[in-house]
């Protein structure tokens, strides 16, 4: 018996370009948004980094007895208050940036040069290569990034520099894995085989043809890295066991901050909203990048 | 099934070996003699001598170092060069106040992130409830634990006085209380005691929560994606199935199985969050201990403090790759 479903009459007729525009722009709206404003979040940051000199209404260790622990806007040149020494704390946040930012980018460089080539070879080559040198990214994987940078940073001392080094060695096995497994991914194409055909040696192979196909990938990644390295940064100088003070890191004005919240909760509040500004912006453009990447998601 | 747990386990030891002495050469080229840091910079020379000795750092590094996996073994990590207790006895009365911070946390981190992950991924078409959920999975996942930690204390304890500015509670108290048996003799001190603790607890619990909410929604936003591109849910739609029972009975439980995974990273990001809540909330815990020891230079408490956050979360990657062959038969095979 034929089973006769009665259905609503379907619109055959083609869609109008102009119908199909806005929920194309939609579309491109909803990809490119959070990118588009992760991107400027974080170029302002840079700029802010960059002009620090030229942007800071006072030098960020300059001290103003008469105007101690004063709220914004209290004092005329404080426009985000004071701390306990009269410093201005705008522009004890806007040289913050700096350290925040090197170490944010120094760091994951780090991770990234030292990790990459580290994957790629275990990846590419498989065999006792591989093993030693993911036993010993297993090895320090044990360890969650804080914990690792606050051993290393500890045994080194507090530094910029040392920082720099605790918090990229703590990113390296992240590294080494993602590079890893998309070579493994890589290395069995059909353009792997037709270079090794052409007679490239190992070197070549891993140089100029995993490595520039793993490298969109990688870049994405690194984006969220470059947000948990200004993390970690900003735990260690919480921590007391950053960069010392006097210089500014938003880590360290938000713990010197903190022995204050009862009288002047501005300190640890503006200092804690840049930290979070910096490590959002990061974020949203890693997050953005990954999802333009994901193949579950292609269409939506 | 066996083979690969001692497969497994056989992984581990080595790991485990490697992370011990990552440690203890971390804590051996520590700046600043412990004995000097102890005894302050009057010292005489013979005092510091003495002190060398009787601490055990005149021997060679390759001896220490055996003396250390020796004890470590057996949860032996010596004598604390401030306190001069034993390190394991400081390790075993803390841990509790970790434990309850991490598995309130848990419970926080639970309720808000695994229902923020469904629906986000269930609704992505949707961007009026798309946006707002991811927006707040980012805004706590860019949000320092310890900047959270003192917003609320800024707002809960100094403002509405609603929740103690310091401290645990009286934990100690309440576990004497199980052990001795008062708990059935004497319940109501025994009830105010627990809610002593929970009182202390709330806000580091709140804190710590919902920065690992963030993690947990987007792991379970990413799981649940992974399983509704399956076939079955696809079949399941087909049949004409509810998209209610597919969600129920189809999607929620085969995203248990990933879900796994995320309890070891969920204890590797929660250990960490305790050195950073249990100092903003001046908690007792084992993570302010590993501080407080870094600061003093006290590196047999430090060393143990870091054995154990990592021989805790080693054993938990563990439990959890069991657990994760028990539920999905499939990966024993591989």
């Amino acid at each position: 018996m034929a089973v006769v479903r009665r259905t609503d009459p379907v619109d055959l007729s083609i869609a109008s370009a102009r119908d199909e525009v806005p929920g194309a722009t939609r579309g491109r709206l909803r990809r490119w948004l959070p990118i588009g404003i992760g991107l400027v979040m974080a170029a302002a940051m840079v700029v802010v980094a960059a002009a620090a000199p030229l942007i800071a209404p006072l030098s960020p260790s300059a001290q103003f007895s008469d105007a101690v622990l004063k709220g914004p806007g209290a004092v005329e040149r404080h426009a985000l208050g004071t701390d306990e020494f009269g410093r201005d704390i705008l522009s004890r946040i806007i040289w913050g940036a700096r350290v925040s930012l090197q170490v944010g980018l120094a760091s994951v460089i780090f991770g990234f040069v030292l990790g990459v080539p580290l994957g790629i070879l275990a990846g590419f080559r498989g065999g006792r290569a591989e093993t030693l040198i993911m036993r010993c990214a297993d090895m320090l994987m044990a360890f969650p990034t804080l914990l690792l940078a606050l051993i290393i940073v500890t045994a080194l001392g507090g530094s910029l520099v040392n920082e720099i080094l605790a918090i990229g060695v703590a990113l390296t096995p992240n590294f080494v894995r993602l590079a890893r497994s998309l070579a493994l991914t890589i290395r069995d194409q059909d353009y792997i085989m037709a270079a090794r055909a052409l007679g490239s040696g190992q070197l070549r192979l891993m140089a100029r043809h995993v490595f520039p196909n793993a490298l969109y990938a990688l870049v994405v990644v690194a984006t969220l890295y470059i947000a948990t390295a200004i993390r970690t940064e900003a735990g260690l100088s919480f921590l007391g066991l950053g960069i010392p003070p006097p210089t500014p890191s938003w880590g360290n004005i938000l713990s010197e901050g903190r022995q204050y919240i009862k009288c002047c909760p501005w300190i640890t509040t503006f200092s804690g909203l840049a930290i979070m500004v910096a490590v959002l912006a990061f974020n949203l453009v890693g997050d953005a990048l990954r999802d333009l990447l994901d193949p579950r998601l292609k269409g939506e | 099934m066996f083979q690969y747990v001692l497969r497994r386990l056989l992984i581990a030891v080595p790991m485990l070996l490697g992370a011990m002495s990552i440690v203890f050469l971390a804590m051996r080229i520590l700046p600043g003699d412990p004995c000097v840091a102890m005894m302050g910079d009057q010292a005489t020379t013979e005092a510091l001598a003495d002190c060398t000795k009787n601490l055990g750092l005149n021997r060679p590094l390759a001896v220490q170092y055996v003396d250390y996996l020796w004890r470590s073994v057996r949860f032996d990590f010596g004598n604390s060069f401030r306190q001069g207790y034993p390190v394991s006895d400081y390790i075993a009365r803390m841990f509790p106040h970790t434990f309850v911070l991490v598995m309130a946390s848990a419970i926080v981190a639970a309720l808000v992130g695994i229902p923020i992950g469904i629906v986000s991924a269930l609704k992505r078409r949707n961007p009026l409830i798309d946006y707002p959920l991811r927006i707040i999975a980012l805004l706590g996942l860019s949000m320092p634990v310890f900047w959270l930690g003192i917003l609320l204390l800024i707002v809960f304890s100094l403002n509405l006085n609603l929740f103690p500015l310091i401290g645990g509670g009286d934990l100690d108290g309440v576990l004497a209380m199980i052990r001795s048996g008062e708990v059935f003799s004497q319940p109501r001190d025994f009830l105010a005691g627990v809610a002593d603790v929970l009182h202390h607890l709330t806000l580091p619990a709140l804190a710590l929560g919902f920065t690992l909410a963030a993690t947990v929604s987007r792991l379970s936003r990413s799981a649940m994606l992974e399983v509704i591109s399956q076939d079955y849910i696809r079949t399941a739609r087909a049949k004409g199935q509810r998209e209610r029972l597919v969600v129920y009975k189809h999607a929620l439980r085969n995203m248990m199985v990933p879900l796994l995974t995320i309890i070891g990273i969920f204890v590797a990001i929660a250990l960490t969050g305790t050195v950073l809540t249990e100092t903003v909330f001046t908690r007792p815990g084992l993570g302010k201990m590993l501080v407080d020891a870094i600061g003093a230079r006290d590196y047999p408490l430090a060393q143990g403090a870091i054995t154990v956050f990592t021989m805790i979360i080693i054993m938990v990657n563990l439990v959890v790759d069991m657990l994760y062959a028990v539920v999905d038969p499939r990966i024993t095979y591989r």
